[in-house]
């Protein structure tokens, strides 16, 4: 039901029912106005014709203000109509901006990789994946760890850019610079990269799982074990 | 002038009508309630009374939001979906009566919450039971997903439970990670409130603080139901300790950081996503500048779904603020609403006999972007999108210093 709910009649707007012998009014209120004046001549007219004029006199007094409310309706409804159609649309306006590149990033762990025989000791390497899903493109203008006895590079060394749709294998290596200065069976170690787009810079953490959280301890001790040394992974 | 005047006031209530008219039926269409077919339930158990009632009622208005939203777009055809809300007073009893009172209405065909890991516990046999699906918003404790020897061998116990937030697992290594890293603090203070998700965030957090070199200066647990935490907050004084670490919610972190920092403590009270909420700050006072909390999923502002569900929400005119968990709670109906959907398509657009189990099992394989990011579980049922943000207070604000992804 989609109903047009009644217009509560203000002053003077019942409906102006024809004159019947049988019209009643609610509680004795009859309507008041013009109405009245036409029924009161009506009432006496003599003659069938005299009648059909007050009739037609009311009629078109009646089609007149009909028509006039009806028009000023529509010139309302035209007006609202108009205003409604030029509103302003947002999403017209401006277009959306573009993500924040930590919520397109995303830096998988793939596994251990080989070091180069030169290496200093106590080197070792990663295989890293990172992707970026959409929006801009994204430049990686930083990429770190945490611990302060642990030096590390990457391949393509940052800053280094990424187009959405598209991914790119990263090296990242390691170097034991002080043991004491680096937890041997860290649970969840991240990486923290520093990304930039047009929407913004962010540093964000990658916690890479538990298989790199192995893989990094098993380095490191190795690396820091009495007979190291030399590098790992080789 | 008369009869000019009533003409005008006649055209302009037309004019009035008839776009009152329009509002009308747009209305009809929000509600959703006339489009006939078939009524399906999404039950929502949270704390909707007492301390945490904050965080219970942010769920359960998010929840209301999904079932709203999803009846606007008529997003499963023939559908109409309505929420039933229940209060478990964070009460584990509470809940498990909830949960049978849920699974008695056969009109429920999933369930939101419940906010506290304890509760969890209670329900979740009685849910699998009856093979009605139940996906919570904030659970963090690995247990209810992994089994209890998870960090040794992680085995899924019910094949209804899922979750959209992240486990304790990550949050409180994560909050270890960054309090060794980044705010450089050596020696912590641990407490814990002895329930469930409390002293698993504690346990979880301590060991990886330890791995990383920290040490613990000392441990306490607490009586929730106590405010007086003076005693305690003489031994954190005394214990040197440069941060504590509480395992717990904000109706007794609040009070627990004030009376710390009041004993001369002047060190952050750090915690997880239980004291991520704006009434810690009015509980812990103006001291609680520099208080840390972790908590799930990145800050709203970074993410452009979270927006739009921002907007919508404050077009509802909820009187409850969404808190930690709406978005979450906005994900964990949608996720239910597109299984009923995979149901009902699957079925020649009709809910079969047996649809408990069928939307259980299509649960599994949902996908979606929802506010929160990529919503989708993997095989025990958890979020894969693991996401955490460390908050800080200033200004008597939460405000975000740092977020990570977990990937593993």
């Amino acid at each position: 039901m989609s109903g047009v709910g009644p217009v509560e009649p203000g002053e003077g707007t019942h409906a102006w029912d024809a004159p019947d012998a049988g019209r009643t009014t609610a509680a004795g209120v009859g309507p008041t106005g013009p109405a009245d004046a036409v029924d009161a001549v009506d009432a006496v007219a003599p003659t069938p014709a005299a009648r059909l004029f007050h009739g037609l006199v009311r009629h078109r007094g009646a089609h007149r203000r009909a028509v006039s409310a009806a028009l000023a309706a529509a010139f309302l409804l035209a007006g609202g109509g108009y205003l409604w159609a030029t509103r302003p649309h947002e999403a017209q306006q401006a277009a959306p901006a573009p993500p924040f590149p930590s919520q397109v990033v995303d830096v998988s762990y793939l596994g251990e990789a080989a070091v180069p025989p030169d290496a200093p000791p106590r080197t070792f390497a990663f295989d890293m994946v990172l992707g970026v899903e959409s929006g801009p493109p994204v430049t990686v203008t930083r990429l770190t760890q945490p611990y302060a006895g642990l030096s590390l590079t990457s391949a393509p060394r940052a800053p280094f850019r990424t187009k959405a749709g598209s991914v790119r294998k990263v090296v990242i290596t390691m170097r034991v610079t002080e043991c004491g200065k680096v937890p041997k069976n860290a649970g969840l170690p991240f990486l923290d990269v520093t990304l930039r787009n047009a929407r913004a810079i962010q540093a964000h953490s990658f916690i890479l799982g538990s298989r790199y959280a192995h893989d990094l301890s098993e380095a490191v001790q190795v690396a820091c074990s009495n007979e190291s040394g030399h590098h790992q992974n080789t | 002038m008369r009869q000019r005047s009533l003409i005008a006031i006649t055209a302009a209530l037309s004019a009035g009508a008839l776009t009152l008219t329009a509002c009308g039926s747009r209305d009809s269409d929000d509600k959703g309630s006339d489009s006939g077919g078939t009524t399906v339930t999404i039950g929502i158990d949270a704390p909707l009374t007492g301390d945490l009632s904050a965080l219970g009622l942010g769920i359960k208005n998010s929840v209301d939001l999904a079932a709203k939203t999803a009846n606007k777009q008529k997003y499963v055809d023939g559908v109409t979906f309505k929420i039933e809300a229940l209060d478990d007073q964070a009460q584990p009893s509470s809940g498990q009566q909830n949960a049978t009172k849920l699974v008695a209405d056969k009109s429920v065909l999933g369930v939101v919450g419940p906010l506290n890991s304890s509760v969890a516990e209670s329900m979740q046999k009685v849910f699998d039971d009856a093979k009605l699906v139940e996906v919570s918003p904030a659970n963090t404790n690995p247990a209810l997903t992994q089994g209890t020897d998870w960090a040794n061998s992680k085995k899924r116990v019910y094949n209804s439970y899922f979750r959209t937030a992240t486990t304790d697992a990550i949050q409180g290594p994560f909050a270890a990670q960054y309090l060794i890293n980044d705010a450089k603090k050596k020696k912590v203070f641990v407490i814990d409130d002895k329930k469930t998700y409390g002293a698993g965030l504690a346990g979880t957090f301590t060991e990886e603080f330890k791995k990383l070199g920290g040490t613990v200066a000392g441990t306490e647990h607490i009586n929730p139901d106590s405010k007086d935490f003076s005693a305690i907050a003489t031994k954190v004084k005394n214990s040197g300790a440069d941060v504590v670490y509480y395992g717990g919610e904000y109706p007794q972190a609040g009070p627990l950081s004030k009376q710390i920092k009041a004993a001369g403590a002047k060190i952050p009270v750090v915690g997880g996503d239980g004291i991520y909420s704006a009434d810690f700050i009015k509980l812990a006072g103006a001291t609680a500048t520099g208080d840390l909390a972790t908590s799930v999923g990145a800050p709203v502002e970074e993410l452009a779904s979270a927006k739009e569900f921002v907007a919508n929400y404050k077009t509802e005119g909820y009187k409850e603020a969404y808190e930690a968990y709406g978005g979450y709670s906005y994900d964990s109906a949608w996720a239910i609403i597109e299984a009923v959907k995979k149901v009902v398509d699957d079925n020649d657009g009709k809910l079969p006999d047996d649809a408990r189990a069928k939307v259980t099992a299509a649960m599994q394989n949902v996908s979606f972007d929802g506010v929160t990011g990529k919503v989708s579980f993997d095989e025990f049922g958890d979020a894969t999108n693991k996401q955490l943000t460390v908050y800080a207070v200033e200004n008597g604000a939460w405000k975000p210093v740092k977020s990570g992804t977990y990937s593993g």
